[in-house]
């Protein structure tokens, strides 16, 4: 089996074909601290692309309360226990990542993997009040670790090793070559459910009427128009920015998704050790336990959150952050110029410019010329 | 200096003769395991449940696990499939008889897959290097799903059909105004502004087809990987489970006006291999059993085919021997000059 380096876990692995970097990278980076879990996002990419006949239990975008909630029910559990266990030699992952396992694994499949069944499809966030309790009378049942949870939006990881890509023995599954996009062709796919069984993330669904499998397309009529993606247009809590990833040594500190990643590290990948090198990141939450989000994020999360403390001196981080949600147009590169954040597409034009401090304006609590008081929303 | 030339001559012939044998071992295989005639007869059987079929020899076809290439099945679910053929000299008729406690009919729910079974022919009359074909060498397909003949005896299986207490009052351009909630397919969904919601079905895919005409898909290939949707359909059949057993019939017409179809033509041995998909055991592409080649001779009507040596296999082992002798000969002069 041909080598490819992955550098989420800063070493060669194991991968079905040679590596085929596309020209660029799709990539975002989602802001779990302030994701509101409005479910905005999972509605507006419901409306896009999912409201068709045989697609009624399909969410691409799904927002899931942690540690319990997932759609479907488990995925994480139950593809981390499959995998077995995993551990990290400093910022070197030294277990096997889901394809390599696979490899000494006794049932045939290129890739460790399940197939969820309806009743867990069926579940899109089982758990998700189950961190709340009552305050007088503490939580409703106890658990080994403090009361905490946060919310995790979870989208298809356009993978650089995709393992749905990696399991086809159709083919029909593709990378494209202008942004790194994974697609289904849905003339070549037979409806195998390979790929559903594969993808760790379980973003991999398969159309019950249609029959074959389908999955997130990252909005690509919009992206190849130079737009962001609806989910990250729609995000109520403006916690997305979509941007070209580079590998760590080509980083353009200019760029948005590179400057997270690799400039301040204060993004990081879900799950690196399954080694698909995917390519959602998220600045994790700063309040969860150390121990669970270093499974979550790998080696690199305490820095993480200890840069993302940061932010509020850090005027670039700051500008990144708050370039969130302002515009609808893909951010190329972004600068900070005095108080201002500034974005600019791919021909250099400025589209979209925000302050790093946003006013703050305090008015009286009676509206004397519309005789209304004011609530204290912004 | 001429021992030298020869000794360097040697491993080439050894080579030559090897490689030639191996071609002519799949044409060999072919010649063994069960013998299965395609029976002449005024009746075409196209009924898997005719009381008829039992008058016919049926082969008892081994099946073993595709562990070649991932996704493997390890350990076959179905270990043989009992093979019959009639024919009436227009069409011809194969019944497909396998044990599967489970009867697997739907692929519409995630987690469901069908049970299938297949015949595969050789497009070119050669026997393909490999078992799903090579380029140059294509085979032919008829591929039998349990659950497009779920949909042709029960009508296309939809959202209502696998989760009964489903209720949709809407979808884009599918309304009270334009339908009854929770809809049907295809009826209401016919509109481009609906369907295109369906990319499988709006882009053709076969698997998608609401419509179902046969339970057969018509296919080509020419390796892993490669199964082609053919233009022009040319089998029917239908399948039925009972007591633990799938009987299926595939029938076609001897003569078809098609190039990418099997050539079955009476009087003469047709390779055919067989494949059997466990639905519960998620068997599905590459997870099968399958057979290996062997023979069908279908009898002309109005008297049995003789059993023949193709001049293809004739050819091939008169070629095998003389290589053989060569090298044996060779061989022996060559000790013999070194002893000298
Ligand atoms: S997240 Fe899953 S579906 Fe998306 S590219 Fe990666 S493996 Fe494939
Ligand atoms: S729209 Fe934004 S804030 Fe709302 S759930 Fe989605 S990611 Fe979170």
């Amino acid at each position: 089996m041909p080598k490819v380096f992955n550098w989420q876990i800063n070493r060669e692995m194991e991968y079905p074909y040679e590596a085929a970097p596309p020209k660029q990278q799709f990539a975002a980076v989602f802001d779990t601290n302030k994701c509101i879990a409005c479910q905005t996002c999972s509605m507006i990419c419901k409306n896009a692309w999912t409201s068709g006949r045989g697609q009624e239990y399909m969410l691409w975008n799904n927002v899931e309360s942690k540690p319990y909630g997932g759609y479907p029910q488990q995925w994480d559990m139950q593809a981390l226990s499959l995998l077995g266990p995993q551990t990290w030699e400093g910022n070197a992952y030294s277990g096997k990542t889901l394809i390599e396992a696979a490899m000494t694994g006794t049932d045939g499949r290129p890739v460790v993997g399940y197939t969820p069944d309806s009743m867990e499809w069926a579940n899109p966030n089982l758990g998700e009040d189950e961190a709340a309790g009552l305050i007088e009378t503490g939580t409703f049942f106890g658990m080994p670790h403090p009361v905490w949870s946060f919310y995790l939006q979870r989208v298809c990881n356009h993978c650089s090793y995709p393992a749905c890509l990696a399991s086809c023995p159709r083919k029909a599954i593709y990378k494209r070559q202008e942004d790194g996009i994974v697609l289904v062709d849905q003339e070549r796919c037979r409806g195998y459910r390979e790929c559903v069984r594969s993808c760790p993330f379980k973003k991999m669904m398969y159309n019950i009427t249609t029959r074959v499998s389908e999955k997130c397309i990252a909005c690509y009529p919009r992206v190849e128009q130079g737009l962001q993606p609806y989910c990250t247009v729609g995000c109520i809590g403006r916690i997305r920015v979509n941007g070209w990833i580079h590998a760590p040594q080509e980083a353009d500190l200019e760029n948005p998704v590179d400057f997270l990643v690799h400039g301040r590290k204060v993004a990081l990948a879900l799950y690196p050790q399954f080694g698909l090198m995917n390519n959602i990141y998220y600045v994790p939450p700063i309040h969860v336990p150390a121990g669970y989000l270093r499974q979550m994020f790998g080696p690199g999360v305490e820095r993480a959150i200890e840069a993302y403390r940061r932010a509020k001196d850090d005027p670039e981080m700051l500008g990144v952050f708050m370039l969130m949600g302002a515009t609808e147009r893909w951010i190329e590169k972004f600068r900070v110029i005095g108080d201002d954040a500034i974005g600019y597409d791919a021909k250099g034009d400025e589209i979209a410019r925000v302050p790093l401090k946003e006013p703050v304006h305090i008015r009286p609590n009676y509206d004397s010329s519309r005789l209304v008081f004011r609530h204290n929303t912004p | 200096m001429q021992r030298l030339a020869l000794l360097k001559r040697l491993p080439l012939l050894v080579v030559v003769g090897l490689s030639l044998s191996l071609a002519l071992q799949g044409k060999a295989l072919a010649q063994q395991g069960p013998q299965l005639t395609s029976v002449a007869q005024s009746k075409l059987l196209t009924d898997p449940m005719d009381a008829a079929w039992q008058k016919v020899p049926a082969a008892d076809v081994p099946l073993t696990p595709q562990a070649g290439v991932k996704p493997a099945l390890m350990a076959t679910s179905v270990s043989s499939v009992k093979v019959r053929s009639v024919n009436d000299g227009a069409s011809i008729a194969f019944l497909l008889e396998w044990q599967d406690g489970s009867e697997d009919r739907y692929a519409s729910r995630p987690e469901s897959f069908r049970d299938a079974a297949a015949i595969q022919f050789p497009t070119t009359g050669e026997l393909p290097a490999i078992c799903m074909g090579v380029r140059g060498q294509m085979v032919n397909i008829w591929h039998w799903k349990a659950d497009w003949q779920t949909d042709i005896d029960k009508g296309f299986q939809d959202v209502p059909d696998a989760y009964p207490n489903f209720y949709k009052d809407a979808y884009p351009a599918v309304n009270v105004l334009t339908g009854t909630p929770p809809f049907r397919m295809p009826k209401d969904f016919e509109s481009p502004e609906a369907k295109q919601f369906m990319v499988g079905w709006t882009v053709g895919n076969a698997l998608s087809e609401p419509v179902r005409t046969s339970p057969i898909e018509d296919l080509n290939a020419i390796g892993f990987s490669t199964a082609t949707h053919k233009a022009k359909q040319n089998v029917n059949g239908k399948g039925v489970w009972k007591d633990g057993v799938w009987r299926v019939v595939y029938t076609r017409a001897l003569k078809v006006d098609d190039v990418d179809a099997a050539a079955l033509t009476a009087g003469q041995e047709v390779p055919v291999a067989f494949a059997v998909w466990n639905g519960s055991n998620q068997e599905v592409g590459a997870r099968k059993q399958t057979s290996t080649f062997l023979n069908v001779t279908v009898q002309a009507a109005g008297g049995a085919a003789a059993l023949q040596l193709s001049p293809a296999l004739l050819g091939g082992l008169i070629l095998l021997l003389i290589v053989a002798g060569i090298i044996a000969f060779r061989m022996v002069e060559g000790r013999s000059r070194q002893t000298s």
